[in-house]
């Protein structure tokens, strides 16, 4: 179709102003994060430049400051450092083991069996199907309570043993995936022309080796978009987190930590929560290409 | 300790100010220190310039006096436990912040690691509740507010029975009486027995705005009527500047607004339960109490429904407010660097009632009605501790004269204990700044003579969460009741009536 | 493709049983099946158990007593309210989401210069944790600070007497912004890929025959579309039926019950002490989740 210039020109304005649109909470979010406290609650006018900003937020949950040595920095006061409660490398760095392990895990289980689903014909195909997307329907708040005492019983719990703790909520978090997971891969093995497996396999290769040397290569993309969004959902998941460990911290659980019996630490919190964005974000432009290509929902096509 | 010890930290104390407020050099500071008997390793020393070594961060000498007797023991008594862990759960409150930064000072002599779980309040509940039904023992040492503590009563160790069990564990000079005994009385002991030791004790006071009511020519309110008049007054002059005359923690089913609501149904003369046990928030007091406060609401920035403590400090640190009954510990925060307001807010006795209080031989359930609402909390030791005695250690440091003192120096809120009120370190901070101790004097005469406590009964963490401030929530907001302040009430006494004999209390 | 040399299948492989090599269904599916039985069965048959249990709140007991939850269930207001406002807040939140990420993939669906960098700040939102995502609301949204409440007084949309959060009739809104801020980019992503994946012919001989934009969207691309939406309906659809996060941190719930959802009441519960009451609604909302999307899934007849 063509398309006069006018016309082009309207578009681009209206793409730009509607990504703008959903950048600027995130926008605001950043600048809340180098406000200073006056500039985050005034009770004449919304701040938005007129400020001295300050990267002292980022000090304290990126670097581990503690309070004292920002009062000490800004030579107002002493008090005494040790252990800051809102330092957060830690927190990110299990943020990342986790969401890494789970979507790891997820992939290799969800890729097996949508490869099944999508390539073999068995009777129970549909209830397996059905039985897999029933795993998303279960509130968390219901699983909290067994899941605790089964993973107490197990030893699973990072009181008991922090890897155990580590592999307990990757597995859960697996679990939680698997739905999303399984259905994309099963669509995007139902693009891939079935006579491609069975030219392979009149050649005398196995199933195994079919799917190993020639179907999975050709999904590399699918994989790719499926990846990010449970990689997605593993970084910003919180109930399970909260209740199923105690030393290990996801970000999403720190940050509400940030709310303090005397005030939330508006500051801390757009701090941390700024800097969660980076990794994920960082995540989808590697995989950018193969996200919007890659989910093509193959069999919603016909 | 001797008037040589006060002279010394005192001594160190200011100079250690000094130094921060760049008054004097590091060469000289560090020989003051040095006059003073406080060494330095190269470590500390060079944290001090402008280099510091991230990660164990820096312990100021004045106020890191881990006194040596005390290290001494320590190192002796707790030798069999080196290498294990003691954890407990917590909302991130004053002192629980500042333990967990200088926990390493238990840690160093002893060998004991210290894990402190941070989490939102409502989550600690959850989380003890999970431990202790399933008996998980994950927390050696839980966090109890003062509403919970009826329901973990069975599960805790009564320390000063341990205490004396445990003569080779006792801590040389701990000293039960210390404690304030009104705090042991509301909030450690149910059923005559130690739940745990007093840790945090936030309580209603009431703040003002110096300026502004000077410029209003308004008397600091003393009774409630004062209060309601002073409150209108402001609204009515000053709105249009954007300044309110009180704000308020009316969070819709937040725990903020119950105690907005418990503070003022007993100012008013009413109480929570009668001594038959069925709930009297619907009685005459009761239902002035809350009208009362619907009409303060009308006086109060409109965010005041989606506020809790937090939101009302930011009212009150921006400005917007300029009379407030709540929490003390809002204090240091008002006086801090980053407030608009620093200096400006006063503190004084909480406003006193205009009928009287209802005695507490006419309430329930071991509450005493007052116009002092305290939110404290205690450290209770858990009965499921795999290390109970490595825990039990942890928490005689965490509760020791000399800790618990340093946690009011650091962080300007209210000591539990007596000695802590009187040290020379805490009197001279009475001044404005951050941290600053100088809402003290109100606060320690708030709990010596009109502090008040909600009901001590193992329903209660549940009717103060749940029925009591969302009924109110709907009330306020006008999402139902008509905005009649009675038949909310009747509401919320035929469910807690219902609750309380289902449960067979009555 | 070239020809391969594949090896023969190896001799030692011989005496393995059908179902254990790889011709059969059973290897591929046995790991998600062993993780679906460990940590998915046991759970939900937990929950059920619990749920026929009655807490005694003095002795912190959980006694066996199977009609009691569900007959206080029932009989409990705020378990239909919370019903209504949980079909409410998705069923709002589905069209809103749906009408916006179509719009939104046909203006980003070009492959002209920057729209790649457009697309990818799209999905930005996504990786914003939700709790995350509602404190900042929270924030933008404070009735006497927030960015965003002050721009609509300031344009005479709100009034400050009414904080949006704090309103009964506007907090779901409040709630649902952010909703639909986070969210509205997953359906962004999935419509571009519906729409990458269409057929170029029909529109080619639809442009041919001189049929307009408009109708081509609504005769060809809507129509060929309608899978991709039904499938990003029943995911979306399933995770806005178990809305938590957004609305325990912006309002708790509040005011009153007015933004009060099946889970987050359940939440409520929970975080009180009382888990079989809380299992007993969390067992309700699966139960709906089910029946819901088992109509939904009969309907527009969605093959998974």
């Amino acid at each position: 179709m063509e398309q006069s210039v006018l016309h082009r020109t309207l578009r681009d304005i209206a793409a730009v102003l509607v990504v703008a649109i959903f950048m600027f909470p995130l926008f605001w979010w950043a600048l809340t994060s180098i406000k200073p406290m006056y500039a985050i609650f005034n009770k004449d006018h919304v701040v938005v430049f007129d400020f001295v900003p300050t990267l002292i937020n980022y000090a304290v949950v990126l670097l581990g400051w503690s309070r004292a040595e920002i009062a000490i920095e800004s030579g107002s006061t002493f008090g005494v450092g040790g252990t800051s409660s809102y330092d957060s490398r830690q927190t990110i760095l299990d943020s990342i083991i986790v969401s890494v392990g789970s979507t790891a895990l997820t992939m290799v289980v969800a890729v097996l069996a949508a490869y099944a689903l999508s390539r073999m014909t068995f009777r129970t195909r549909t209830g397996f199907l059905n039985w897999v997307l029933g795993q998303r329907f279960m509130p968390p708040i219901a699983i909290i309570v067994p899941l605790v005492l089964m993973y107490k019983a197990a030893g699973m719990r990072d009181t008991d043993n922090l890897f155990m703790g580590y592999v307990g909520l990757i597995l859960i978090y697996a679990l939680m995936n698997l739905p999303i997971a399984v259905l994309l891969m099963k669509s995007f093995f139902d693009d891939v022309p079935k006579d491609v497996d069975e030219a392979a396999m009149i050649d005398g290769a196995t199933r195994w080796q079919t799917f190993r040397r020639i179907v999975l290569p050709m999904v590399r993309g699918g994989i790719a978009a499926a990846a990010v969004l449970c990689f997605i959902f593993a970084w910003t998941e919180f109930l399970l987190s909260l209740f199923l460990t105690t030393i290990i911290r996801t970000v999403p659980v720190k940050i509400t930590t940030f709310v303090t019996s005397t005030g939330s630490e508006w500051g801390f919190i757009s701090a941390l929560g700024t800097a969660a964005v980076i990794p994920g974000f960082i995540f989808i432009l590697l995989v950018q290409r193969h996200l919007v290509r890659g989910l093509t929902l193959g069999s919603l096509k016909e | 300790m001797s008037f040589r010890d006060y002279d010394k930290k005192t001594f160190i104390a200011d100079t250690a100010r000094d130094f921060a407020l760049r008054r004097i050099s590091k060469r000289d500071f560090l020989k003051k220190m040095a006059l003073a008997g406080v060494g330095f390793s190269a470590f500390n020393a060079g944290l001090l310039g402008t280099g510091y070594q991230r990660g164990k961060g820096i312990i100021s000498s004045a106020e890191a006096q881990t006194p040596e007797e005390m290290t001494k023991w320590l190192k002796d008594v707790g030798a069999p436990f080196k290498g294990s862990k003691v954890r407990y759960t917590s909302e991130a409150t004053p002192p629980t912040v500042v333990l967990n930064q200088i926990k390493n000072e238990f840690t160093e002599p002893t060998g004991i690691e210290v894990e402190i779980e941070i989490v939102p309040l409502e989550q600690v509940l959850a989380k003890a509740i999970q431990d202790v039904q399933g008996q998980l023992g994950t927390y050696d040492i839980y966090y109890l507010d003062q509403s919970w503590v009826a329901t973990f009563a069975p599960d805790t160790v009564d320390p000063v029975s341990y205490y004396k069990e445990k003569p080779d564990l006792a801590m040389p000079g701990f000293d039960f009486d210390d404690f304030s005994a009104p705090l042991v009385k509301g909030l450690a002991l149910y059923d005559d027995k130690w739940v745990g030791i007093p840790f945090d004790i936030p309580i209603f006071i009431t703040m003002y705005r110096r300026d502004i009511l000077e410029k209003l020519g308004i008397k600091p309110p003393t009774t409630f009527d004062e209060f309601t008049a002073a409150v209108k007054q402001i609204t009515e002059a000053e709105k249009a500047n954007g300044i309110y005359g009180t704000g308020l923690q009316a969070k819709s089913g937040h725990y903020s607004l119950e105690c907005d609501w418990t503070a003022a149904i007993w100012g008013h003369g009413g109480g929570i339960f009668g001594a038959n046990k069925k709930f009297t928030g619907n009685d005459e007091q009761g239902i002035n109490g809350l009208k009362w406060y619907q009409e303060m609401l009308k006086n109060a920035p409109p965010q005041s429904t989606a506020s809790t403590w937090d939101g009302q400090f930011q009212m009150m640190q921006s400005g917007q407010v300029a009379l407030v009954n709540s929490w003390d510990e809002f204090f240091p925060g008002l006086d801090a660097d980053d407030s608009k307001v620093k200096g400006l807010w006063e503190p004084m006795h909480p406003i006193s009632s205009n009928v009287g209080i209802r005695s507490v031989d006419d309430v329930g359930f071991g509450e005493i009605p007052n116009v002092g609402h305290q939110g404290g909390s205690i450290l209770g030791l858990s009965k499921y501790s795999k290390n109970l005695d490595a825990a039990w250690l942890f928490m005689q440091w965490a509760c020791s004269k000399e800790i618990m003192t340093r946690c009011t120096l650091l962080g300007g809120f209210a000591p539990m204990r007596i000695s802590s009120f009187e040290d020379p370190r805490v009197k001279a901070k009475a001044v404005v700044g951050p941290g600053t101790t100088r809402h003290l004097e109100v606060v320690k005469w708030t709990i010596d003579n009109v502090m008040a406590s909600e009901p001590d009964m193992p329903l209660w963490a549940g009717f103060s969460n749940n029925e009591i401030p969302v009924e109110l929530g709907k009330l306020l907001t006008g999402q139902d009741y008509g905005g009649d302040a009675k038949k909310c009430m009747d509401n919320v006494a035929s469910l807690i009536d219902k609750a309380v004999e289902d449960a067979g209390l009555l | 493709m070239t020809a391969a040399v594949y090896d023969a299948p190896a001799p030692g492989r011989a005496w393995l049983p059908r179902w254990f090599t790889s011709e059969h269904p059973l290897p591929w599916l046995l790991p998600a099946t062993a993780l679906m039985v460990v940590f998915g069965i046991y759970p939900a048959l937990y929950a059920i158990w619990l749920s026929l249990h009655k807490r005694n709140p003095v002795l912190r007991k959980d006694v066996w007593n199977p009609s009691a939850n569900w007959l206080k269930a029932l009989a409990d207001e705020r378990v239909w309210n919370a019903l209504y406002n949980t079909f409410l807040y998705t069923g709002l939140a589905l069209v809103i989401q749906l009408s916006l990420g179509l719009a939104i993939a046909l203006l980003l669906d070009t492959d002209r210069r920057g729209y790649g960098l457009l697309r990818a700040l799209m999905t930005l939102p996504l990786v914003v944790p939700p709790a995350v995502t509602a404190m900042m609301f929270l924030l933008m949204l404070d009735g006497s600070f927030g960015v965003l409440s002050r721009s609509l007084y300031a344009l005479g949309l709100l009034s400050p007497q009414y904080p949006i959060l704090a309103t009964s009739s506007t907090a779901l809104g409040g709630v649902l912004l952010a909703d639909i801020w986070q969210w509205t980019p997953f359906m962004v992503l999935i419509m571009l890929a519906g729409l990458r994946s269409l057929p170029k012919e029909p529109f080619e001989a639809a442009a041919i025959d001189g049929a307009s934009a408009t109708q081509a969207f609504f005769r060809l691309t809507l129509p060929m579309m309608s899978k991709v939406i039904a499938i990003a309906v029943l995911i979306r659809g399933i995770d806005l039926f178990r809305i938590f996060d957004y609305v325990k941190v912006m309002t708790d719930s509040g005011p009153g019950t007015a933004t009060e959802t099946l889970t987050s009441y359940a939440g409520r519960i929970y975080f009180n002490g009382d888990f079989p009451y809380a299992s007993t609604i969390s067992v309700i909302t699966l139960a709906v989740v089910i029946i819901v999307s088992t109509i939904f899934m009969k309907a527009f007849r969605v093959r998974l």
